[in-house]
């Protein structure tokens, strides 16, 4: 029975992957000059916009919280609560945004090259899945519970982000402008190391 | 054999006479070898059983399975062919469907020797249909994963390719679920199971009729380069929206 079971699943899922495959519209020019300035875009505003420690200290200081509840009226205390709580989910959706972007643009950009390191797409893919589990866990926890729900969570985000971000640099490495180093200037260093 | 797989089985040898035929005047015999090979073989293979149907029925019974594992057997090169093509300038992608390929059938194989030599009353012989479900699971999961790796990086797959792995998922799908009922219902099961696997394999080879009428090669991509300059334009844009997300955040948050 199980041996059946197995053998109907496997057929619905090879008639599944059919259905997609059929569906699939035409590859985007991903390699396209556009598309690697957006890449590189999104890496930077993930970098320097979205992860830097002092931000995400900012939106979920527990500090501002206390201080709020010590001094301020109640109905002061529910907007602040509001405002942050929307900040909080502001800011996972955007971190969401620019991980999706950044999976979409590496995806797109490593099919170019024919020799991918297996080991390493094997860990951009979990750590890509992992991370956008994640961002959807702390969404559903600041929208049930508030800002403040779970700061072990935003911490994981963010050093997870900041980890995908380093290893999406080295794709993106040819974009950045370098400073005239004749010494260090070696060929490979110029060539996405995907 | 009824009529309508009669006239199932007459359709589908003219289509493949159509499909080599077309190999020939498109061009496209010497970019697919195995698949023509395939196709070449099971149009021989099914235009002698037919002739042997009329002559001496009794003799079609024992020839169909031995049929079924040469074009099984072809039917893995069709997979091969598919892989060469679609990851033709990714190595790494090209290796991933070849192991997976050689560890599907080698664990299939190896189950067949294992059975043959700890079970005293198992049989290949007595067991086709078995194997045949177990061969078509392992060209499914290996269809599978070129889907998959295909779908992740986005790879564009031509024209011909694309009717390939369609013409031939139908068919090993239908398989896969054909065979598995039949090993479950038994002989009962015998009437359907002539009308499910002719039908997709008329619906196969219309596709790729269809999808080889011309050849098309794939395409090819290259990665671009982009100047720093360009960069120059994309750090002032970036600075730009950070700029204005500070903004937004200093207006809500107290810094």
């Amino acid at each position: 029975m199980i041996q059946l079971i197995i053998s109907l699943l496997v057929g619905v899922a090879l008639l599944a992957f059919l259905y997609f495959f059929v569906r699939r519209s035409k590859p985007s020019a991903e390699g396209s000059a556009q598309r690697l300035r957006e890449a590189r875009q999104t890496l930077d505003s993930l970098q320097f916009g979205l992860l830097p420690n002092d931000l995400v200290h900012r939106i979920f200081a527990r500090e501002d919280l206390e201080y709020i509840l010590s001094s301020a009226p109640s109905d002061v205390q529910l907007l602040f609560l509001s405002e942050r709580k929307d900040i909080a989910l502001g800011w996972v959706r955007r971190v969401r945004g620019a991980i999706l972007e950044l999976v979409r643009f590496h995806r797109g950009h490593a099919r170019l090259y024919a020799q991918l390191s297996l080991a390493t797409e094997t860990r951009l893919a979990l750590n890509f899945a992992g991370l956008l589990a994640l961002c959807r866990m702390l969404q559903v926890a600041v929208y049930l519970r508030g800002p403040y729900a779970a700061p072990g969570m935003v911490r994981t985000v963010a050093a997870t982000a900041a980890r995908v971000c380093n290893i999406s640099e080295q794709s993106l490495q040819f974009l950045k402008v370098k400073p005239l180093d004749p010494l260090n200037d070696t060929p490979s260093s110029h060539g996405a190391s995907v | 054999m009824g009529i309508y797989t009669q006239i199932v089985w007459l359709g589908g040898l003219l289509v493949e006479v159509v499909i080599l035929v077309r190999s020939v005047l498109g061009r496209s015999l010497a970019k697919y070898p195995l698949f023509y090979l395939y196709i070449g073989s099971v149009f021989a293979s099914s235009m002698a059983l037919y002739v042997i149907a009329i002559v001496s029925p009794s003799l079609r019974g024992l020839l169909y399975w031995p049929k079924q594992y040469v074009t099984l057997f072809l039917g893995c090169g069709v997979i091969f062919e598919v892989s060469r093509h679609v990851f033709a300038h990714r190595v790494t992608l090209d290796r991933i469907a070849r192991w997976t390929m050689l560890v599907t059938f080698g664990a299939i194989f190896l189950s067949v020797a294992v059975q043959a030599f700890v079970l005293p009353h198992w049989n290949v012989t007595t067991n086709t249909a078995d194997l045949e479900r177990d061969l078509r699971i392992a060209q499914a999961i290996v269809l599978m994963t070129i889907l998959l790796l295909s779908g992740y990086y986005g790879i564009g797959i031509g024209k011909n390719i694309k009717g390939m792995i369609l013409g031939f998922g139908i068919y090993v799908g239908a398989s896969v679920f054909s065979l598995t009922l039949r090993l479950f219902f038994g002989t009962r099961f015998d009437p359907a199971f002539g009308v499910i696997q002719t039908t997709a394999y008329l619906v196969a080879l219309s596709i790729w009729m269809v999808a080889l009428w011309s050849y098309e090669p794939e395409l090819v991509e290259k990665p671009p380069s982009v100047s720093a300059g360009e960069y120059q334009v994309l750090a002032g844009r970036t600075r730009e929206i950070l700029g204005s997300i500070n903004e937004h955040l200093d207006r809500t948050v107290p810094r």
